[in-house]
């Protein structure tokens, strides 16, 4: 994500420190509403929660920042590492869920060093201005906490400088982050207030309007300021994005449907002739932030509108893949023949060859994809489809095939993005389209493979 | 692996050096400071290079019979590939972590007199 | 489903308690139940307020019904609406088909309401 460059306060007089502890019965909520993230990843406006308080921190005058929290910390480690990104040095270090700050103060000692100290405490959202200069709060506060909140509070501690000069320091609100109703308001405000405030992901070429890599919009789709748009978003023909729209990464808007007053979270596919407002959606799950309800999206006509069901497809689409599967047979039986006996001998053919190690006919059976070859059979019988959900994959409302669509598509092929691609297809592929894919499947298997990206 | 021990009025600094692991724990346990178990001890990390399971279990037990007897076990300079055997374990929540071992016996000595 | 008639005004209102759970396995029971209720009046009630769970396919029988009773110049208006079914009306924009009340005896009342000279 491009970080603006925040700018440093000189290093003078021993520069100020940051404490950031948070710990995990104020995050529970997080937890239970999306089990797959760290609360310090929570999005907001498509920024991590956690780079907001680092940024606060370094208007701050900070350089040294340590994270603390009574939860695991490996997760942020792996994202944030050292802190370079920000040009800061970033550590981390653990507490105890009873800590209050003169515990925070003592266990730290070393690296606070004497100097002065802020402490942010708990999981609040800090509303800093980023074209204020926050040195001379930190610098000048006297020791205590100079804002606080129901889940947390920002401190000092350490000698204070003595006022220079009558300058007001500016006035720092903080809010608390209790709720999925609070992160949604929080969420809406920043989109509101904007980049004038805070530093956010993403481009745009005017205000108002963020949008990160590799989106595609639709000629006929209509974004209505404000939004911010993530990275690999598909916005298909008629869908209106806004106002108030934050689209997260890998998120499809399937055709007419309108997204506004809402945050559509990562990894989210949202199906045709929806109307989205007031709302979060994450994976299959539609939350209203102000009730709590939830609804899960998992219905695959409620991905899709209402409109009733055909099944006469299903026996075509079974025909044509086991036509496909007939065809493949017969092309790949021939260097299957030959490869067979030189791949058994050399104990490199176990339900298949293996096509990893490098020798000639290794790559050639890679190439050939003849390591689903055995598979085959199967769509002859209907058992499998020729192409569909990640090969082999059994989890409900998928379709079990020997190809997977994001091995056609030049996707990135991780977990969840190969879930939204094979959700799209299996919405909108007809028989013949699928026929088209097992092509583009067979030419793009090997090429990824060289790329260091074997299926 | 060696043991250092320095006795205080209140509580014992133990030194670890090199690896705590499923060879060197019983020595660990055994230690005197370590094995008494109304003692609190302020253990520095700061050398230990290397932690595994067992040797976290030793901790883990040792700092059980330590706060049934009223004493405790705080841990210091602990290094950032030791941390994360804590942060892995969900450990880390039951031990007291200081960055320095001053403030740890500070810590010993000021706050946990009084309990 | 309990089903009942209540005359309001000189209007037939015919008022049906939906279930907890509408979805494929049931909503064929409903669009026949109501159409043997239309043969009795076109302007229906459906008290929702037990109901917390509906497909696509529940979604689909309450339209059909709509469409039924609108085609004999009635109405169908629903009562009761939970946070959960009201965000699947919201979502799908089956909500702004409906006349949506707080109770049953509003919806009723507004059928009788709408005949006023």
């Amino acid at each position: 994500m491009p970080q603006p460059p925040l700018r440093h306060p000189g290093n003078h007089n021993n520069a100020m420190k940051t404490l950031i502890a948070i710990k995990e019965q104020h995050q529970s909520w997080v937890r239970d509403a999306f089990p797959n993230m760290h609360p310090l990843l929570l999005p907001l406006c498509n920024k991590p929660f956690i780079e907001y308080l680092i940024d606060f921190a370094i208007l701050a005058g900070s350089r040294e920042i340590r994270l603390l929290s009574d939860g695991s910390l490996m997760e942020i480690e792996e994202i944030c590492q050292t802190g370079s990104r920000w040009g800061v040095e970033l550590t981390y270090a653990n507490i105890r869920p009873e800590d209050g700050e003169r515990e925070l103060l003592h266990k730290n000692r070393k690296f606070c060093n004497g100097s002065r100290t802020m402490i942010l405490n708990g999981y609040t959202f800090i509303d800093y201005d980023k074209r204020l200069d926050y040195r001379v709060l930190a610098n000048h506060s006297a020791t205590g906490p100079i804002a606080s909140c129901s889940t947390g509070s920002i401190a000092f501690a350490g000698p204070p400088e003595p006022a220079a000069d009558d300058n007001p320091l500016p006035a720092l609100r903080i809010t608390p982050l209790d709720s999925l109703r609070s992160c949604y308001h929080i969420a809406m405000q920043i989109l509101e207030t904007g980049a004038e405030r805070y530093v956010l992901p993403g481009y745009g070429s005017e205000p108002g309007c963020a949008i990160g890599r590799n989106v595609a919009i639709a000629k006929t789709a209509e974004i209505r300021k404000p939004v911010s748009i993530g990275n690999n978003v598909q916005l298909l023909p008629g869908t209106i994005i806004g106002p108030m729209a934050v689209i997260g990464s890998n998120v499809i808007i399937d055709k007419g449907s309108s997204i506004s007053g809402s945050i559509i979270f990562d990894n989210t596919y949202i199906g045709e002739q929806l109307e989205i407002e007031g709302r979060i959606a994450s994976g299959n799950t539609l939350i209203d932030p102000e009730s709590g309800a939830s609804v899960a999206m998992e219905d695959p006509h409620l991905l899709t509108g209402i409109h009733s069901a055909t099944n006469s497809a299903t026996l075509l689409r079974k025909t044509i893949h086991a036509l496909a599967a007939a065809i493949l047979i017969l092309l790949q039986a021939i260097p299957v023949i030959i490869l067979y006996p030189l791949l058994r001998l050399q104990g490199k053919w176990k339900n298949g060859p293996i096509t990893q190690q490098a020798g000639l006919a290794e790559t050639l059976a890679a190439r050939l994809s003849l390591d689903r070859f055995p598979l085959l059979p199967k769509v002859l019988l209907g058992q499998l489809a020729i192409i569909g959900s990640a090969p082999r994959s059994n989890s409900p409302g998928c379709r079990p095939a020997v190809f997977s669509y994001a091995e056609a598509e030049d996707w990135p092929v991780t977990g969840s993005d190969a879930a939204i691609v094979e959700r799209y297809h299996a919405v909108h592929s007809t028989p013949f389209n699928d026929i088209g894919m097992t092509i583009k499947a067979l030419i793009n298997r090997p090429h990824k493979r060289n790329a260091g990206a074997a299926a | 692996m060696t043991i250092t021990e320095t006795t205080g009025s209140t509580h014992t600094i133990v030194t670890i050096c090199g690896t705590l692991d499923a060879s060197t724990a019983p020595d660990f346990r055994n230690s005197p400071a370590i094995a008494d178990p109304s003692r609190t001890v302020v253990i520095d990390l700061d050398k230990m290079d290397f932690l595994d399971s067992s040797g976290l279990g030793a901790l883990v037990g040792v700092l059980r019979r330590k706060q049934e007897a009223n004493a405790t076990i705080l841990l210091s300079c602990m290094n950032p590939p030791v941390r994360k055997v804590f942060d892995i374990t969900g450990t880390c929540k039951l031990f007291h972590i200081f960055d320095d071992t001053d403030a740890a016996t500070d810590y010993a000595a000021t706050y946990l007199r009084g309990r | 489903m309990a089903f009942r008639l209540e005359t309001q005004n000189g209007i037939t209102i015919g008022i049906a308690e939906l279930d907890e759970r509408l979805d494929a396995e049931n909503s064929k029971a409903l669009q026949k139940a109501c159409g043997d209720w239309q043969q009795q009046t076109p302007f229906l009630v459906f008290d929702c307020t037990k109901l917390d769970f509906i497909d696509s396919s529940g979604l689909g029988a309450i339209v059909s019904c709509l469409r039924r009773s609108l085609e004999k110049n009635g109405d169908l208006k629903l009562a009761g609406l939970n946070a959960k079914v009201s965000m699947v009306f919201e979502l799908t924009k089956a909500k702004k088909l409906f006349s949506i009340f707080s109770n049953a005896s509003d919806a009723a009342a507004s059928f009788a309401a709408s005949r006023q000279p």
